[in-house]
Order: structure tokens, then sequence, then C-alpha cells
């Protein structure tokens, strides 16, 4: 079981209320087996420092999706589930399609929000719950959200998820993970790059080592865990000593073509391989 | 005399109640909405009715400003319908959020935390756009009221049309910027706002229209000026089909086939089909507004559900209720002496120069009202520059523009009738208004205060810090705010954080041991603010002792 959840902090006993597992592992296959048409790829340079105001020069977090090594088997979805504590859909959403799946399959092969670093969904927030890491994440701040929704109409993925149900009243959620807050009826959400792996590194980093630069070392979000095929990279865009810079460089990167000019830290792998 | 509008305004309200309840009791989830259409009928709802509240203000202070001759009971009526659209349009933004208690973090003003609406959204500028016309409509619609019988006041109105005049086309220019600003391949176009203003003063008219037609009246100004408006907004749908290849049979049907029937002399001498020539207009826009916020993506079978249709009934339901209702209420004020409505033959001193000589006596009352309102804006946009608290938000004074206006037409307008107001008032009811800003004053404060975050009643005070200091002191004076007195976080303080602090639970302090704790105190982490300049580390050790101490009882 924990082979198939690939997560790191993955514990059966935490949470014994809520859906099982199997209806976990079931919603996934949905999802795949409903996967949505693919991207217009289009290639761009590899992510450099943010270029809006007051970006970190030391730390921007993205990762890479290799395309040649992944094969679609969607064991990245079900990790994202648990390791965020994202709920089931209702079943008349699941229908039509419809989940809360903060990682997609596009075309056969996963896509998330690609923390775009010159994000059009947080220009147009109004209360500013979607806003932008130094390190490069965008991010949300669910006691701000208002649900406007105004950031899901924006994006051009549409990656954003929207808790129309209340998932925990009606059963749909369970808590794998005690450090991700479940998400309350009418609040927006989506993938965090898995912030609070970062957040614990960089705790721990500033309490043992204090004084010294912190660089996301070690982290891995719990998709690239999970991946039988070592396809999703996370890492550090600035540090060259970053698996994911490795693995980006003498690589032909790429990014949907309706969020290639907006600066993406998430971004597709392909050929030289 | 308007027993039966007001009747059936009360059944389609009750009727339509009951959708409006269950969309505010269920949320978003209620009307047709998914993961692609996540805006839906409230939305269309709220342009469709912000655009009928135009037209009010449009034929009562834009004619007036440029020397239109029209009747005040016609422009009282106009603007009547100005004001309850507003009321019945201000509803479905509300309705439309998801958590809408919370709606209030959209106002563009700081507390005392730091947070700060994001005004670079599109939606700070339309809530205070709105706001600021609901407030300029009623003050004009209340001057216009008064004024027959007050001299003060006659002097104010013209005045006030030509303030109202911009933010009339401000406010759909800025509600059309909600759409065209987005990556939505169907809402871009820069054509958008004169697409938006064209369309709401359109369906204005038709209102206006009908509503003339209560009182057995017809303006043949308005019926050309909405046949006028038809072709502009063919065109507009013929642009947007060259471009994007969208096209609604329906919509233009409605909006731009039907209304060219007026050419026709028996058609235009029937009221009734007058009527029904308006309707079909209103509907044509109501239709092109819902297709417009329903991009489709997912096949959802019930697409238009009844709660969808329970909402359109319960918009039309409030605003005949309210139209009516307030019109036999004001019955007097209303209609004045008047008897004879609609167009005026114009007099000759007027028509030898309508605007020139007006504007010039105008600009004299405007001169310090606008003054004052642009020295008030250069304030605020100063300071909105500078107090923005996130680093990552790059603010320019391009992003605070379009409230600009809004706040100049505000400041100038209550400026410019302050004074006048004040004469006419009752001394009783000076004294209540006194007191009523007062109240505001204090709601004002307690909005930027937000809810209590102090440490705890008897606070330390800083004698107490300056001699040795027991960890408990300590804690209470520099951690309580957050950490809360008993270890368990403030929730109230720290609601705006994401990630709340840390529990402070015994197994979580024994993992990460003392040694860490006492570097994380000295030195900060994320959220948690270094306190080695005013600590010493035999303090944190203490500190932590504490926390332990803590920790445990709370089991």
């Amino acid at each position: 079981m924990q082979a198939l959840a690939g997560c790191r902090r993955f514990t059966p006993d935490m949470s014994t209320s809520g859906p099982s597992l199997e209806d976990f592992v079931n919603e996934v296959k949905l999802a795949v087996a409903r996967s949505r048409s693919g991207f217009d790829l289009v290639q761009i340079p590899m992510p450099s420092a943010l270029k809006t105001s007051g970006g970190s020069p030391l730390n921007r977090f993205g990762m890479a999706i290799d395309l040649d090594a992944c094969n679609g088997c969607g064991k990245c979805i079900l990790a994202c589930m648990q390791e965020n504590n994202v709920p089931l859909s209702s079943k008349e959403r699941r229908a039509s399609g419809q989940f809360m799946h903060w990682i997609e399959m596009r075309g056969g092969a996963p896509s998330m929000c690609f923390h775009c670093g010159n994000a059009p969904c947080e220009k147009v927030c109004p209360t500013g719950a979607a806003s932008h890491t130094p390190d490069g994440l965008s991010t949300m701040m669910y006691k701000r959200c208002t649900g406007s929704r105004f950031c899901g109409a924006n994006c051009p993925v549409g990656a954003r998820k929207f808790n129309y149900d209340d998932a925990v009243k009606e059963g749909l959620s369970r808590r794998f993970n005690d450090q991700v807050p479940l998400r309350s009826k009418g609040v927006m959400e989506k993938c965090s790059l898995c912030l609070q792996r970062l957040q614990d590194s960089k705790h721990s980093h500033m309490a043992m080592l204090p004084g010294m630069e912190w660089r996301g070392a070690g982290v891995q979000t719990a998709c690239a865990v999970a991946c039988p095929k070592h396809a999703i990279i996370f890492g550090n865009w600035l540090d060259p000593t970053s698996p994911l810079v490795k693995a980006a460089k003498r690589r032909n990167i790429y990014a949907p073509a309706e969020v290639a000019d907006l600066d993406p830290s998430v971004v597709y792998l392909r050929g030289n391989r | 005399m308007y027993r039966i509008p007001i009747y059936i305004g009360v059944v389609l309200l009750l009727l339509g109640a009951t959708a409006f309840g269950v969309s505010l009791w269920e949320g978003p989830a209620a009307w047709h909405t998914d993961m692609r259409t996540l805006w839906g009928t409230p939305i269309a709802l709220f342009v469709l009715w912000i655009g009928l509240a135009h037209a009010g203000t449009l034929i009562s202070a834009i004619f007036l400003a440029l020397g239109f001759p029209l009747d005040r009971r016609t422009s009282m009526i106009a603007e009547l319908s100005t004001l309850c659209s507003l009321v019945v349009a201000a509803m479905f933004p509300l309705l439309h959020l998801g958590v809408i208690e919370n709606f209030y973090m959209v106002i563009p003003f700081l507390d005392a935390r730091g947070n700060f609406a994001n005004i670079r959204s599109p939606l700070v500028w339309d809530f205070c756009s709105i706001a600021v016309y609901a407030v300029v409509s009623t003050i004009f619609f209340v001057t216009h009221l008064l004024s027959e019988k007050r001299e003060p006041l006659k002097k104010m109105v013209r005045p006030m049309s030509w303030l109202l005049f911009p933010l009339v086309l401000w406010v759909h220019t800025v509600v059309s910027l909600d759409f065209a600003v987005t990556f939505v391949r169907e809402w871009q176009g820069a054509f958008f706002p004169l697409y938006f203003i064209s369309g709401a003063i359109y369906s204005g008219l038709a209102l206006v229209i009908i509503l003339l037609m209560a009182e057995h009246c017809r303006v043949r100004l308005l019926e050309k000026l909405m046949l006028a408006l038809s072709w502009v907004m063919a065109a507009f749908w013929l642009w947007e089909f060259m471009l994007k290849g969208t096209f609604s049979f329906e919509v233009v049907f409605l909006g731009a086939v039907v209304p060219q029937l007026l050419w026709l002399r028996p058609i235009r001498d029937n009221s009734f089909v007058i009527m029904l020539v308006a309707v079909s207009v209103i509907l044509s826009l109501g239709l092109e507004r819902y297709i417009l916020v329903t991009p489709s993506e997912y096949n959802v079978g019930n697409a238009f559900g009844w709660v969808d249709l329970g909402l359109v009934v319960f918009s039309l339901g409030l605003f005949v209720t309210l139209f009516f209702v307030l019109r036999v209420k004001l019955r007097k004020p209303l209609e004045g002496d008047d008897v004879v409505m609609g167009e005026l033959s114009v007099q000759d001193e007027e028509k030898a120069n309508p605007v020139v000589g007006e504007l010039s006596n105008n600009f004299h009352l405007l001169r310090l009202p606008l003054l004052v309102g642009f020295l008030v804006t250069l304030l605020y946009v100063l300071w909105a520059v500078s107090v923005v608290p996130d680093p990552m938000i790059s603010l320019s004074v391009a992003n605070i523009a379009p409230l600009c206006l809004p706040l100049l037409v505000l400041v100038a307008t209550v400026t410019l009738c302050a004074k006048s107001f004040w004469q006419v008032l009752a001394p009783k009811a000076k004294y209540v208004l006194v007191v009523l800003m007062g109240v505001a004053g204090m709601l004002v404060g307690m909005f930027w205060a937000g809810g209590s975050s102090a440490a705890a009643p008897g606070a330390v005070s800083v004698q107490e810090l300056a001699t040795p200091k027991p960890a408990e002191k300590i804690w209470e004076a520099r951690c309580a705010s957050c950490h809360g007195r008993d270890g368990l976080f403030n929730e109230k303080f720290v609601r705006e954080f994401y990630p709340v602090p840390q529990k402070l639970s015994l197994e979580r302090l024994d993992s990460l041991g003392m040694d860490s704790l006492v570097s994380v105190i000295l030195n900060g982490r994320i959220n948690m603010n270094a306190y080695g300049d005013r600590l010493t580390e035999e303090e944190a050790r203490g500190l932590v002792f504490y926390m332990r101490l803590l920790a445990g009882e709370g089991k």
C-alpha cells in the first residue's frame, strides 16, 4: 500500500474517517481514462530568476516532466491527493469529467499549475489570496480567499479547482497528511509544489544551520517521489547542483503555448536524452 | 394606481426568493457552474442589471448636462429605475462569492495587520466604482427630488449631472474590464468597453421606455435613440463575429432585427408593440450576457436549471416591487406640479447656446469641489502606492488609475452638495447627520482595527520587562499575541497567515529538541520573527521550558 501511495509520510492510521484508499485509487483510474486533450508545446529557454519585483536571487523552485520517460500511469495523481488531502469529487461532477485533482492527465502526461513567474491569476485576485512567494511558488492563502473565482477564470490552462462542495461534510475528503489543512467550501485550490515540504526543509535548515543559505536541497514533491519512471524532477532552477538543472541541461525545454510567455516554473522535457 | 404591478412583483419576488435562498445556502454549486464555467448566472444578471441602471442617469444626467429638454417627471422615473436596478445588481456579486462573509476583503483600505486588497484586480475597481456610483446617483436623485421647492439645491442639479456623466461611462468600462483583461478567448477584445457601454445604454433605454409606458407616456426621443443603438449593437456583434467567429442567432434577432419594426408607421403608433420591442431588446441583452459568462467545456446536462431561472425571476420581482412601491410612496415629490410628460419644447434662450452658457456657470460651482476631489485622489494614490505590504506585488500608478475617477467624483459630489444640504436640513436632522457620521467614523476605525489581537488581559508593562524576566512574563509579552497565552495559537490574529504557527505539542517539541528550538527563537523562521536582538540565549532556553510546561498542561 505504501509503495502504491509513494508518499513520504503516509501512515494508514492517521485518519480512519472518510473514504477508503480504494475510492481514491478508483477515482484516479477514472481520471486517467478520461484524460483531456494535450497542449500545443512551445520551446522555451531554461527558467531563470523571477523577473518580477521581490524575487529571490537564490531560489526558484520548479519541476520538469520528462515526456520521454512518462508513461501516463497516474501514480503522481494519487500521491498528490494523499500528500495534499485532495478530496474526491461528487458523483455528478465525476460523471462529467470534473475532478479536484491538482494533477491532471493532458494528452497522456501530467499537468499541474505551471507556477508562472508572471502569473495572471494572482493579478486578478481581489483580496491577494493568490500570491507569489519570493521562491517562485504561486501560493494560495485559503483564509483570505473570498471565492470570487476570478483567478480560475483567468488561468490559461484551467489548473485551479474550486471547492463547490463541502467535501468534509459530504464525506469526500480524508486527511492523509496532518500538515496540510482541509480546504473549506467556497475557496480555490491548486498545486502548491508541496509547499509544506519546502517549509519543513527551510525550518530545519534555519534551526540547524543558522546563517547559511537555504537552497532547498533534498526536497522532493510527492508526485516526483511517486513516479516509477523518475519522469518528474523537482528542484531549484537557480542552483546548478540541483537535480532539476542537471536533468534539464542539454534537453529541449517545452511549455504549453498558453503559458509560454508567462515565465512558467514547471516545464516539459523532450529529446536528447 | 400601481396595485397590479406591485402584486405581480411580489409574486415573482416570492417565487424567485426560493432560488435565491437555495443559492445562498448551497453556494455556487446551486446554479449552472463547473470547473470551466466558474461564473454563471449571477454575474450575467449583475452585468445586465448594472447596464439597466445606466439609462436613468444617462437620460437624466447626460441629457441635462448636454441641454436636451426632458421634463422633470420623466427624468425622475428614469433615475428611480437606476436606483432600483442598482439595488438588484448589487445582490448578485455578493451571491456569486464562495465565502460571502469575506466580501469586505475586497475594499482597498489597509487594516491594522497590513492586509490590503489586491488593487491590481479589476474586481476591486469594480467594487469601488459601483459603490461610488450608487452613492452619487442616490445623492443626485435626492437632490433632484428635493430641488423643486428648495432654491439652494436647484443650482446643484446641473453641476452634479456633469460629475455623473463621466462616472456612468467609467463604471461600465470597468465592468467590461472584468472580462476584457482575462485570458478567456471569448472575453477578449479592445472594443469591450464601448461594446458594454452601448449594450448597457441600449437595454437601459428599453427599460425606461417600458416604465414610461406604465405612466401612459411615450418619449419619441428615447425610441429614436433605441433604434440608433440597435445599429450600434449590430455593428459590435458583427465585429465580434469577424474577430472570434462567435454568433448567436437569438441575440441578434431579438436585439438587432426586431427593433427595426420601428421603421413601420403602423407599428410605431402602437404602444403595445413598442413595449414588446423593448422587452425583446432586454431579453436579447440578457441572453448575450448569459452566453458570455458561460463558456462551456463539460457537457453538463442541466445547463440552465431551475435555480438559474429562479434567480432571473427574483431579480425581476425585486426590481418591479421596489420600483413601484417607491413610485407610490414618492408620488408627491416625483410628480410635483407637472402634468405634462415627455420632451419639452425648447425655450429660446436655452436654444441660443444650450451648452456653453450653462457650462461656465456650472464650472464656477464645480471649481472648488473638483480641486478638493483632485487633491484627495492624489493623496490616496500616493498612499496606496506606498503601503503595498507584499514586496512581491509591483504596483504601478496604472493599477490605481481606474479608482481615481470614482474617488474624484465622490469627493467632488460630497463637497459640492454638503453646504446646500446643510442649509436645507432641519435642525433635528442636523443632529442625526452628525451622529450618523460619527458612527460611520467608528465603523471605519473598527474595520481598520479588525478583530481583537490583544495578547492577554493584564498585559505586561515595560517596567516589568526591565527587571529580571521570568519565562512566563516574556511569553505573555512577546509570544502570546500569536501563539496564545496557553500555547494554543491565537486564531484571530493568525487567520491571515498560512501556514499557521506550528502547534506546540509535546511530541513536536521533543522531536525538535532544545537547541534547535532556541535557535528558532533567536534566529526566526518563515513567519516566526527573530528575537535574538531582544532575548538572551538564557531567556530563550527558559521559554522552551515554559513551552513544554504549557504543552504538558494542554494534554
